[in-house]
């Protein structure tokens, strides 16, 4: 009887902390089944710098695809400034290419959502193309040896400590 | 003794019952767009379609570098805003989820027809020589024809249905996750109307 009762409990229990789990938003970036090598590129960013793919191996690459009209685009990107002060000391870049805008464009959305991190501008869409992306925003991460392992579609809090702690691992499994 | 293995046992159906096994349906006014909006909830999935009124679409292409008469035609279009999201990490098994607009089925006044696609749109502009980076925004800001959401991921964009302003229709949605296809149907939907808001009025 007591074995019974016991389990009883334990069941309900069990439940119960799924439910409250369930409230909880899913900050992680989903691992790709089959990682590709980056396409690579070279953009000019809003800041007149050149940006080449290829420079940045080595290091883990957030590569976030993005365009200012698009709401959960602007969602993300105060969480991305916030990661990217955390991360840039660390061997982590950051790079938000921005989908067929131009720089008069990019310079005015900056105005209203600071971002410091590198912003190339992807005009015709000939980057976004090589990539297997069909909504926007699109965030891959490139590991050091130039593959991409995660993806994320749509927006994340990039400054959660789940999603900082993964890239963190990422940068430690290459070493 | 058995009284309570049974008790046992009931009280675990019950709370697995009650789990998400129908799609749920709310409508009602969004908040943000104060406009008419339909969303259904199911154990691993959950789709939100908001009314977009013609001004809207007309001030966002306008402002894409469409000419007056391809902004009318989207516009006059029936467009919704839709955001699609795998929530299945809020489920009990995480799991893919993918969907194709192409198995979705539009009703209305006893005919059935197709979503207007992305692929359908890049034929006419195509055919009239928009400019590239307007085609590009076009693309990109209609929701994706087909995609695969892992646990967590989701899609925000404008689905278009290819009815006049006002229409009423049922809308049967179609998505594949734990396995299986699923479906349901929208009953009731409406295009919004072609109005334009007092200035005071939220869009």
């Amino acid at each position: 009887m007591k074995f019974i009762i016991s389990i009883w409990l334990a069941a309900v229990l069990l439940i119960l902390t799924t439910n409250v789990n369930a409230d909880n938003d899913n900050q992680t970036l989903p691992k790709l089944a089959e990682p590709f090598i980056a396409p690579d590129f070279t953009l000019k960013g809003e800041d007149g710098n050149t940006y080449r793919l290829k420079d940045y191996r080595g290091k883990v690459v957030i590569l976030n695809f993005w365009a200012t009209w698009c709401p959960p685009c602007r969602e993300e990107m105060p969480s991305m400034e916030r990661a990217w002060h955390q991360i840039k000391d660390k061997g982590i870049v950051m790079l938000g290419i921005n989908v067929g805008e131009d720089a008069d464009t990019i310079f005015e959305f900056t105005g209203q959502y600071p971002m410091t991190f590198p912003l190339p501008m992807d005009i015709n869409g000939e980057v976004v193309e090589q990539y297997p992306i069909r909504g926007l925003p699109t965030t891959y991460i490139i590991d050091p040896a130039g593959m991409a392992t995660h993806r994320a579609v749509g927006s994340r809090a990039w400054d959660a400590p789940e999603i900082l702690q993964q890239l963190e691992e990422l940068k430690t499994k290459s070493r | 003794m058995l009284k309570i293995f049974l008790t046992f046992l009931l009280t675990l159906v019950m709370m697995f019952s009650t789990r998400g096994i129908a799609v749920e349906l709310t409508t009602g006014i969004d908040a943000q767009a104060q406009l008419p909006y339909w969303q259904i909830k199911d154990e691993g999935m959950s789709l939100r379609l908001v009314q977009r009124l013609p001004i809207q679409s007309r001030a966002f292409f306008l402002a894409r570098g469409f000419n007056k008469q391809q902004v009318e035609r989207i516009a006059q279009s029936c467009v919704f805003q839709t955001v699609f999201k795998n929530v299945s990490h809020e489920a009990e098994q995480p799991a893919p989820l993918t969907y194709n607009l192409r198995e979705w089925v539009i009703s209305h006044n006893g005919k059935h027809q197709g979503i207007k696609t992305r692929e359908d749109w890049s034929v006419e502009w195509l055919a009239e020589k928009v400019a590239t980076p307007v085609q590009l925004a076009f693309e990109w800001a209609l929701y994706p024809t087909e995609q695969e959401y892992k646990p967590g991921d989701y899609n925000w964009g404008m689905s278009v249905y290819d009815l006049k302003p006002g229409s009423k229709f049922d809308l049967k949605v179609v998505w594949h996750q734990f396995g299986k296809a699923h479906s349901t149907i929208i009953k009731n939907m409406q295009c919004a109307e072609d109005i334009n808001p007092e200035p005071n009025e939220a869009l």
